[in-house]
């Protein structure tokens, strides 16, 4: 989240993506870094354990979310 | 009136103030989330006041900072967690060395302290400190029961939270936590020792009274009072130490913390601490085949944590690399394993506790500033 945070106000297009168990510190992380509204993916949990297979299919479902933060029309 | 008169007159006296006023405080702090779940003290500046004035340092002095999350925490703010803690002031000097300590230690500064692993800090004082300030060392010295053990820890613990704001389900991620985050202070038991301090491994005076900080993830029992075997009570050890649900990472590390009888069964055989902490580093391992049993026989390319072979990730763990046999070692090396003496001298009781990352080296020590 801190990363994302910081390649935008590098002028870097970033987006965050974290495993929905992780959106209250996610949201609490933004906020800490004073941009409380900030726009991130979630993907459900867990990731850690999964096949290479499972992982791209995890990655194809949420291009279309990332694109849609990113502003890509 | 000194400070002592003051309060031995307020022990005699029947306490005048209505109950109701000191819980509508304690409430308030609950209500802020200025708490770990249990009740606060009040804090007033008054009572900060008298906190600083135990220190020479200035109060706007950052004692650690976590650049990650932009915050840092001062000697004032530190003060102010130290009274909420239930803290005496005497006490603070030691709460300033512990965070000196952690600061050296590292891990806070680089944001394990909200990682889903769930660590604590565990603080160890060495010196006549323990005496003067009543910091248990002996009966129950994890347990509870002892204002300066339950206090210069929950110190730490409240400034994560109020000053870092390292709450439990926001900035605090972890899966389960330890009991240890309420607080994990311990004296050393230099008086039932059989070696000198641990402090005086690394530089300092007995004389000197000193903290000793580490990051820690749990802390297990070892009951053992079958044998007076040195060697069979190392190999318990260094076998309880080398568990396999411990070594995420390619090696582990610990702190032995002997009860005084086992200290003893190792002294009488002419062991010193350096000795005990070869031993066990030479016997604390695991076979290949046990490794690959629970998925852990390579580890990661990228992070160097342990891992199936056939994960896609998995690279050879050193010892494969380098064409050893037999025994996997878990800690890199006799320093990655300290050894403290702590508890009653009852019984054939020790613990490992089981401190984060690989280590080695000296441990984060700090002398206490009195």
């Amino acid at each position: 989240m801190a990363d994302g945070i910081l390649l935008e106000r590098a002028g870097v297009p970033a987006v965050s993506i974290c495993t929905d168990a992780f959106t209250v510190p996610a949201r609490a992380m933004a906020k800490a870094y004073g941009f409380p509204g900030f726009a991130f993916v979630t993907v459900p949990h867990p990731v850690a354990s999964l096949t290479r297979e499972q992982i791209s299919q995890r990655a194809r479902e949420v291009v279309p979310d990332v694109l849609r933060i990113l502003g890509v029309e | 009136m000194t400070e002592h008169d003051v309060l031995a007159s307020a022990a005699a006296e029947p306490l005048l103030v209505d109950g109701g006023e000191i819980r509508r405080a304690i409430e308030y702090y609950i209500e802020r989330g200025w708490t770990d779940g249990l009740p606060v003290v009040p804090v007033t500046e008054s009572y900060v006041a008298e906190f600083l004035a135990r220190t020479r340092r200035d109060p706007a002095e950052v004692v650690l900072a976590m650049p990650h999350l932009e915050r840092s925490c001062t000697v004032r703010v530190a003060a102010i967690n130290a009274a909420l803690a239930g803290c005496r002031p005497e006490y603070f000097p030691v709460v300033l060395a512990a965070w000196d300590s952690l600061r050296k230690e590292g891990y806070a500064e680089r944001g394990l302290w909200q990682s889903t692993t769930g660590t604590a800090p565990f603080l160890v004082v060495n010196g006549p400190i323990r005496n003067e300030l009543g910091i248990n060392c002996r009966g129950n010295v994890f347990g509870s029961g002892f204002r300066a053990n339950a206090t210069i820890g929950r110190a730490i613990r409240l400034t994560a939270i109020n000053c870092f704001g390292l709450r439990p389900h926001e900035l605090d991620q972890a899966t389960q936590g330890t009991p240890a985050k309420y607080t994990a202070c311990i004296g050393e038991n230099e008086e039932d020792s059989p070696w000198p301090g641990l402090h005086t491994e690394y530089g300092f005076a007995a004389s000197d009274s000193t903290v000793t900080a580490m990051v820690i993830r749990s802390v297990v029992h070892i009951e053992a009072r079958h044998t007076t075997v040195p060697e069979q009570l190392a190999l318990d050890l260094a076998g309880t130490l080398s568990r396999t649900g411990a070594l995420i990472h390619e090696t582990i590390s610990g702190c032995l913390v002997l009860g005084p009888e086992h200290a003893h069964v190792f002294a009488r055989a002419g062991w010193s601490r350096r000795d005990l902490r070869q031993f066990v580093y030479e016997h604390a391992g695991r076979t290949r085949a046990e490794l690959a049993a629970v998925g852990k026989d390579a580890v990661s390319g990228k992070t160097r944590w342990r891992l199936p072979a056939d994960h896609p990730e998995a690279v050879p763990d050193r010892h494969t690399e380098q064409g050893r046999q037999g025994l996997v070692h878990v800690l890199n090396s006799p320093e990655a394993l300290q050894v403290v003496v702590a508890g009653a001298n009852n019984a054939g009781v020790s613990a490992v506790v089981e401190t984060f990352g690989p280590r080695g080296g000296p441990p984060a020590i700090t002398r206490i500033d009195t």
